[in-house]
């Protein structure tokens, strides 16, 4: 297939894709605190209650959460489409390998791995397993020997999205206000070359419709600037969504930018497919970064780092208090001694946050009612 | 300029096909008049005895990526009778995998016959061009299925699926239970979108039109009946439909007149659909008795 040449600034080069670099007038994207998801599922749900309680769309979770290193839905995900694509190196920030556009066999446009049937059937297998048994006398340290972490994804909204590059009708396209990726439903014939393609496994089949079906980003809310229901809805306070920029129009006050190009803390999910995913992880301190460079890229080491100072980081620790606080999508951000504050895009606040809760400590007696105070409930 | 070479590219190797393979890639079939009712003709009817079956050598797409490598049938055998108003053709090829049940991640069997609207200029042989448009009678063996054990749902695919309860599909009265059907799907997005392949059909054959590669559009109009038969590695479809209808683009059929004629089958268990499928090399030619 002959391919264009497009930037993509995740692997420091120029790239392949099957159509010219068209990039939208903002860039739809998502960040996610990897260490402090409980894997509740509560953004699962309130996804599938939102947009997949329909016949059809049962197995379907437009968001879902898997447990790292073995879980994943659909089952294998990643390790099936890695293993097809073989090792690959980064030198520094550039990655030298091949992206699976770059992969592709002949006659086909990207490197595919395509799930069975039984793979979409198990939404959560190996939730909670760890990455090895836990031998006597181990102890706890960082890395921890025996490691997993949880990993909520969605659709990523690609800049260069497989869908969008396999679909043989075009019934999927990238909106320019915005970069939602979405699959046209009057127009879908239902060959799945987009579920094929997709390596992140994110558009879906309905059998009662029998054409596909993905994430729409949560467009409706992002319209009427509210974040998705996924972030609205997380309890863990782990997610942030907004818009980000390129990185040669990086603007420090755009909390989606600060965190991914002016810090690095925030990095894209295997940016070595060369998609351009535009969702952002900020990786969990206690993985073996081996692995973790594998999904993320070879920024984990100081996006790490970076994370264990938050404590003397006040900009960041301000921002990251700032992740579920408000249904409305922020514009930018600023953080003073005290306080975080989110603006919308006219600079009106939209929050006011204090960067450390107040803690008050009551009396052990209280005075008025004669009685001792306990904390047991 | 691309398409042009395409363009001479088929018309070379179906020459080099038709001069040096076994088989010739430019078949004549011919439709045989026949005095019975071709409206009601069925898959093992009488009349299919002794007429003349073509061989009809079927290749991978090359056109349009994604090209599969390899494709599951290699040959369909085609008859066709007709009785001044009616016109059928019968397609048998071997597959030895039947794949008409709706799951996740199977694909249909499935079989397509095109035919151009004008054969003046006649359009490209594979999907037509812009402006030259094809009509195309695209079967689905999910659809046979369909119409044989009741149209097929996520119960059918999964019997042992569980779910609590749909969107106002409650059981207890006064929480959505008076939604009409419309509202209700709502939440069956291919459905509320009226996409052609989401909604109840009276026949299994959908009638289509395209002006090249990637545009195929659903016909708003039925006029093909089908019935298809899997048996011992073998599918054998019949399609029916009236040689004259009044929508000017489709295709119409006048006795003793050459129609030219492609086909393509899709072998679902090699995951085959869309292009990836086994096409008829070039136009053939069907002429009318």
């Amino acid at each position: 297939m002959q391919m264009r040449k497009v930037f993509n600034w995740q692997l420091g080069r120029n790239a392949s894709y099957v159509y010219p670099q068209v990039r939208p007038k903002k860039q739809w994207a998502m960040v996610f605190d990897l260490n402090k998801c409980i894997a509740c599922q509560t953004c699962s749900l309130a996804c599938k209650t939102t947009w997949t309680s329909g016949k059809g769309q049962e197995y379907m979770f437009w968001n879902n959460v898997e447990t790292k290193p073995y879980g994943g839905y659909p089952v294998g995900w990643d390790m099936g489409i890695l293993a097809k694509l073989g090792v690959q190196e980064w030198q520094g920030e550039k990655y030298t390998g091949k992206t699976l556009y770059e992969a592709s066999e002949k006659d086909e446009k990207i490197l595919q791995h395509i799930p069975v049937d039984e793979d979409w059937s198990h939404p959560n297998i190996g939730e909670d397993e760890i990455a090895g048994s836990v031998n006597k006398g181990d102890w706890l340290t960082l890395p921890h020997r025996i490691w997993m972490y949880y990993l909520p994804r969605t659709c990523a909204h690609c800049t260069y999205p497989a869908c969008v590059a396999a679909c043989p009708r075009k019934a999927i396209y990238k909106r320019p206000e915005d970069g939602i990726v979405l699959i046209d439903q009057s127009r879908c014939r239902g060959y799945r070359e987009c579920v094929r393609a997709c390596p992140y496994k994110k558009p879906m089949f309905n059998v009662e419709t029998r054409i596909s079906e993905k994430c729409i980003g949560c467009y409706p809310k992002m319209e009427q600037g509210q974040m998705s229901q996924c972030v609205t809805n997380c309890i863990g306070r782990i997610r942030l969504h907004g818009y980000l920029s390129t990185p040669d129009k990086a603007n420090k006050d755009n909390p989606i930018d600060y965190l991914v190009h002016v810090r690095k803390l925030a990095l894209p999910l295997y940016p070595q497919f060369g998609t351009e995913p535009n969702i952002y992880f900020i990786p969990p301190i206690h993985a073996p970064l081996s692995y973790m460079e594998q999904m993320f890229g070879p920024g984990v080491g100081n996006a790490v780092k970076m994370y264990k100072n938050i404590p003397n980081d006040q900009a960041l620790k301000g921002l990251l208090v700032l992740f579920g606080s408000m249904e409305k999508t922020l514009s930018s951000f600023k953080v003073d001694e005290k306080l975080a504050y989110g603006y919308d895009d006219k600079g009106n606040e939209i929050v006011k946050v204090p960067v450390t809760e107040p803690m008050y400590v009551r009396e052990f007696f209280d005075q008025k009612l004669k009685v001792y105070r306990q904390n047991t409930p | 300029m691309r398409k042009k070479i395409f363009l001479v590219l088929v018309i070379v190797l179906a020459f080099v096909q038709g001069a040096y393979g076994k088989d010739k890639a430019f078949v004549e079939i011919t439709s045989f008049h026949k005095d019975v009712d071709i409206s009601k003709v069925g898959i093992s009817d009488e009349v299919w005895k002794g007429v003349a079956a073509y061989k009809q050598p079927l290749q991978r797409q090359f056109l349009v990526e994604p090209k599969p490598k390899e494709v599951g049938v290699k040959e369909v055998q085609v008859q066709s009778v007709n009785d001044g108003k009616y016109i059928a053709f019968r397609l048998t090829w071997k597959d030895d995998t039947k794949d008409d049940l709706v799951r996740i991640a199977n694909f249909s069997d499935a079989a397509a016959i095109q035919f151009p609207v004008a054969s003046e200029p006649l359009p490209e042989y594979f999907m037509g061009e812009p402006k030259k448009p094809v009509h195309i009678l695209y079967w689905r063996a999910w659809r046979s299925k369909d119409q044989t054990d009741g149209v097929q749902t996520v119960n059918t695919a999964y019997p042992n699926m569980t779910i609590d309860m749909y969107t106002f599909d409650y059981k207890v009265s006064g929480v959505g239970t008076e939604k009409t059907q419309v509202q209700k799907d709502m939440f069956i997005p291919g459905r509320a979108a009226a996409n052609p392949l989401s909604v109840a059909h009276k026949e299994i054959v959908e009638e289509a039109s395209a002006e090249g590669p990637s545009t195929l559009k659903t016909k708003p109009v039925e006029n093909t009946s089908a019935d298809a038969q899997w048996q011992n590695g073998t599918w054998t479809l019949v399609m029916r439909r009236p040689m004259t209808v009044t929508d000017k683009e489709s295709v119409q059929f006048k006795a003793g007149e050459k129609k030219p004629v492609a086909f393509s089958i899709w072998e679902g268990h090699r995951l085959e659909s869309g292009g990836r499928k086994a096409v008829s090399p070039a136009w053939a030619e069907v002429l009318v008795k």
